[in-house]
């Protein structure tokens, strides 16, 4: 059973950085996210584990196994791209069965039986005989997810690899993921730079931004509690305002931005680096420069506390809720509303709970 | 510990010993055939040209420069370079070597590029060959490009795999198709003779027939760079700037013909680099009157002048790398502009007859015009082979029949000269294309040795073959002491092969590399994850997929190897080692015949097994040079 473990782990390119001293620890059979933009690092470090990559400082472990230095090969790990890379001069079989010339399958079959079991597990059985060109991008993707599971490797690796299909059948093919890794119970990584889908399928997820990692959390504690101004922007979407403490109190703060005091209550992140500490009030003093964040959700016309004045710019109907664009003091505000807003103002207001300081500057 | 891991230790280790081991015994074994055929001998040939009387000096060259012969009205500049006055004249007169002259066959005048000159020297007047060489190539290649890039028409895609013929038709065979062709007793006097004229082309203006040869060889060159740079293009670009307002030839100018330049500039440096070096052609139709420098080092080398022939060697060699390396980088720089090949959209060429206009009868005409230039030669090589003094006759090859059966010992036999080539052939493909896929994997690899590795590689094709056979004769076949009672020494068939071996490997190189770079990593990678070694994951996925392009590299090598002539003439003073290309030569003499009909028989011999390996590997019609 494996936990993996990266250790202060450094890559460098020449002046380049990718990763910055990342430590993260994967329990054993858990599915773990990286998430963030193209080019945070999150790829890079994917390829560190897998062992293409090999750090410039810190170590990589599974289990008690040091494999900083042991070559892609020895490790044991299945990794799955974004691209399929089947081997177009085989088979499907022959592509599930490749890795079983290096390693007996377990539990003693046969490789011919090995290969039928893992098509059979992504329902793709009986495709064993068909040319990689002339099946459809999912197919391609899951005989891809049984040819990296067929050796029964310790860690698997999902480099995006959803991202070449269309929206529907990444949903489909993303729970079939989902379940296959559940059946087996194998430690998985996964890197996506869609963080809708990092919330859907992670155990847990790592924000990554600028080679760092930002935050390490369940998908709703990062969603509730962003530890730092990029995690409120980058995971769901959010009102970010920047101000002033006016005021410190036991259960909160004023904050003072533009012309308005909003009252905040719903807790403090980013007072201290890597610190997503709630309620810590008494870290901040008056005249600290802040930023408060609220999600589109809580603003609502009917609440009569901080309340800001839209001048309304689009409006989109969303099914359940109008999503509303508008502009308060040149900044773009988003709000999900009940109703469409009939003229080109509407005022809204939060309440101080659910609005939260994502980032202190003092 | 587990088990598990002291298992894994121990595989590991087994692994990595034979993955390690198993590419640095190829690269090694491809390092010692280099260092022991190429760079030992060659560095022999050229440590001459830096000694005078046993002491290490640069007078040789200091002698070249300002000598007259070599560099005409320049070596005045060279030999006193302070005296800024006389240099504008030297120059002026230099630059006047150059010129245009009106020249007459028959009652047609037309002009001509003048004849060397004592005010252009020798370097002067190869490069001034190799120019217009270049500018005749580029001129004959590029209405081609235009024809096959935007028209389709039956047989398109053969023509353009055709293209690439010329190529590996061995030079002596080209010289001799122009022999026959424009000699004094070829195939254009007998036409021309039957309406009373009687002047031979080669005769009046054998630079003419030169530079036509030259282009032979590299206006196919050109013409395939730019097709496939043309066909690159996106048409989206060019509909993009025609809904901007573009007329249509605004957008060729704008859109086309930008991402043209890269690919024509290169395939002209290159034509260039070829034809600075040129040598059987020159030799064959010129003779000395139009000696270019790898024609004087080879007179240097057969007068025995060994210390001459390497100092030329020297600076020629220091030319035409200085040209390779420009080619490199401009050909790194040029490979970015070419789209994502887009769609490509061909009007019909002549869906009916009422759409002959203007642009499709100049199209015609000028594909007339190349077939004459291209099939003539040919043409005239089987038709003298055939005849004798304009009737039909099999003397020719009953000649050799004869020579097979009763030729002396010291005399070059039809047979074993096809035997020798073929052999030698198999042999060189045996060589050249492991080694070219060893060197092909190293320098396709990232890291520092790369461009080091690169430039070593190229080197085969910018170093006179002239130079590269005395070195083999003087440092491989006499011998060279080792240290302690060993010898080195390699005579006969071997040496031949290791030098056919060299000067092949290159096109292997050239044609496995870039498929090797373009397969895909994450393949790659997959591999490795899947628990594959480097070695295996090079047998088991790179090879397999890049195998077309190791297929048409062998068809080069063998091609290359068939035709070989420069090396081979100073290797294969024996007669039992002579090749095809060397009876040829040998049989060029006061009648064509004979040695026509030794062409003829080496052009199907190297046709036919160009065509077998195209057939083998389906694929020789879409490689590089």
């Amino acid at each position: 059973m494996t936990e993996l473990e990266l250790d202060h782990v450094t890559v460098t390119y020449g002046d380049t950085t990718a990763l910055d001293d990342v430590s993260l620890s994967v329990a054993d059979g858990e599915f773990f996210t990286l998430v963030g933009p193209s080019g945070c690092g999150k790829t890079t470090t994917l390829r560190t584990i897998a062992g293409f990559e090999t750090p410039t400082a810190g170590t990589v472990r599974f289990g008690d196994r040091d494999v900083t230095g042991t070559p892609p090969e020895d490790r044991g790990v299945g990794v799955v791209f974004q691209n399929y890379a089947l081997f177009p001069h085989m088979t499907v079989a022959e592509n599930v069965a490749y890795g079983l010339h290096f390693a007996d399958p377990p539990n003693g079959q046969s490789r011919d039986a090995r290969v039928e079991e893992l098509l059979a597990l992504v329902d793709m059985g009986g495709f064993g005989d068909r040319e990689p060109g002339s099946l459809s991008g999912g197919q391609q993707q899951r005989v891809a997810l049984a040819r990296a599971l067929a050796p029964g490797p310790d860690v698997l690796l999902l480099d995006e690899p959803m991202s070449a299909l269309d929206a529907r059948l990444r949903d489909d093919l993303r729970r079939q993921v989902k379940r296959v890794q559940r059946e087996l119970g194998i430690t998985t990584v996964y890197v996506t730079h869609d963080q809708e889908e990092a919330l859907a399928v992670s155990d847990r997820l790592a924000v990554v931004n600028g080679g760092r990692i930002e935050q390490v959390g369940r998908p709703e504690d990062v969603y509730r509690e962003p530890a730092s101004r990029f995690v409120a922007g980058f995971v769901g979407e959010n009102n970010l305002f920047d101000g002033t403490v006016a005021a410190v109190d036991p259960d909160g703060v004023v904050v003072h931005a533009s012309d308005t005091d909003f009252r905040v209550a719903g807790g403090v992140s980013g007072a201290e680096d890597g610190d997503s500490a709630t309620n810590a009030w008494d870290a901040l003093a008056v005249g600290d420069r802040v930023t408060v964040s609220v999600r589109p959700a809580a603003l609502d016309p009917a609440i009569s506390e901080n309340r800001i004045d839209l001048a309304v710019d689009q409006t989109a109907f969303l099914g359940e809720r109008i999503r509303v664009d508008g502009d308060w003091h040149g900044q773009h505000v988003v709000c999900h509303l009940a109703d469409r807003p009939e003229t080109d103002a509407v005022t809204v207001g939060f309440a101080p709970a659910d609005a939260r300081i994502v980032a202190v500057d003092d | 510990m587990s088990d598990r891991s002291v298992d894994d230790a121990v595989r590991a280790r087994v692994r990595r010993f034979v993955d390690a081991h198993a590419l640095t015994v190829g690269v090694a074994g491809t390092a010692v055939v280099l260092l022991l055929v190429l760079y030992v001998p060659v560095g022999i040939v050229f440590a001459e040209a830096f000694s005078t009387d046993g002491v290490v000096s640069l007078s040789r060259f200091a002698d070249v420069f300002t000598d007259e012969f070599y560099f005409g009205d320049l070596a005045n500049v060279l030999a006193s370079p302070f005296a800024f006055g006389e240099h504008a004249v030297a120059i002026a007169g230099f630059l006047g070597g150059f010129g245009v002259r009106i020249a007459t066959l028959g009652p047609v005048s037309y002009p001509a590029p003048v004849l060397p000159t004592v005010q252009t020297g020798l370097f002067g007047f190869t490069a001034w060959q190799a120019l217009l060489s270049t500018a005749a190539s580029v001129v004959i290649g590029l209405p081609a490009a235009y024809v096959l890039a935007t028209f389709e028409f039956r047989g398109r895609k053969t023509l353009r795999s055709i293209t690439i013929l010329p190529f590996v038709l061995p030079g002596i065979l080209v010289a001799s198709g122009f022999y026959a062709a424009f000699g004094e007793s070829g195939l254009l006097n007998d036409v021309v003779g039957v309406v009373g004229l009687h002047q031979s082309l080669l005769e009046t203006d054998p630079l003419l027939v030169v530079i036509l040869a030259h282009a032979f060889y590299n206006a196919p060159l050109v013409a395939r760079v730019t097709t496939g740079a043309w066909e690159n293009v996106d048409v989206h670009m060019v509909e993009t700037a025609r809904s901007l307002g573009a007329s249509r030839r605004r957008a060729f100018r704008d859109v086309v013909v930008p991402q043209l330049l890269p690919a024509i500039a290169t395939s002209a440096l290159l034509t260039f680099i070829f034809t600075f070096m040129t040598f059987p052609i020159v030799l064959a139709l010129g003779g000395l009157q139009l000696a270019t420098v790898e024609v004087w080092v080879f007179n240097a080398a057969s007068n025995l002048e060994i210390p001459e022939a390497a100092t030329l060697a020297v600076i020629e060699t220091a030319i035409s790398l200085a040209l390779t390396y420009v080619y490199l980088r401009y050909e790194a720089g040029g490979t970015g502009l070419g789209g994502s090949g887009g769609t490509t959209d061909r009007e019909r060429f002549l869906p009916d007859l009422r759409a002959l206009d203007r642009k499709r009868v100049a199209v015609l005409a000028y594909g007339v015009l190349a077939a004459v230039l291209f099939l003539t030669p040919l043409v005239a090589l089987l038709a003298e082979s055939f005849t004798t003094g304009g009737r039909f006759t099999l003397d020719n090859y009953r000649f050799l029949l004869e020579r097979q059966r009763t030729g002396a010992s010291f005399q070059t036999r039809p047979l074993p000269a096809i035997r020798n080539s073929l052999a030698f052939a198999g042999g060189t493909l045996l060589v050249a294309v492991p080694m070219g896929v060893v060197v092909a994997v190293v320098s396709s690899r990232d890291g520092r040795g790369r461009t080091f590795v690169d430039a070593l590689s190229m080197l085969p094709v910018a170093v006179s073959g002239i130079v590269f056979g005395v070195g083999l004769l003087t440092g491989l076949v006499f011998g060279i002491d080792l240290p302690g009672p060993y010898r080195l020494q390699v005579t006969g068939p071997f040496a031949v092969v290791a030098a056919h071996a060299v000067a092949a490997y290159p096109f292997v190189v050239r044609n496995v590399k870039p498929q090797l770079a373009s397969v895909d990593r994450t393949l790659v990678e997959s591999a490795r994850a899947l628990g594959a070694t480097r070695v295996r994951t090079l047998l088991d996925v790179q090879l397999p997929l890049v195998w077309p392009g190791v297929l048409a590299g062998a068809a080069f090598a063998f091609a290359i190897s068939m035709g070989e002539f420069d090396s081979t003439v100073i290797l294969a003073s024996q007669s039992d080692t002579a090749t095809m290309p060397i009876a040829v030569e040998d049989y060029l003499g006061r009648t064509l015949g004979p040695a026509m009909a030794m062409g003829s028989v080496l052009l199907v011999v190297t046709a036919a097994s160009f065509v077998a390996v195209d057939r083998l590997g389906g694929y020789v019609g879409e490689i590089q040079r």
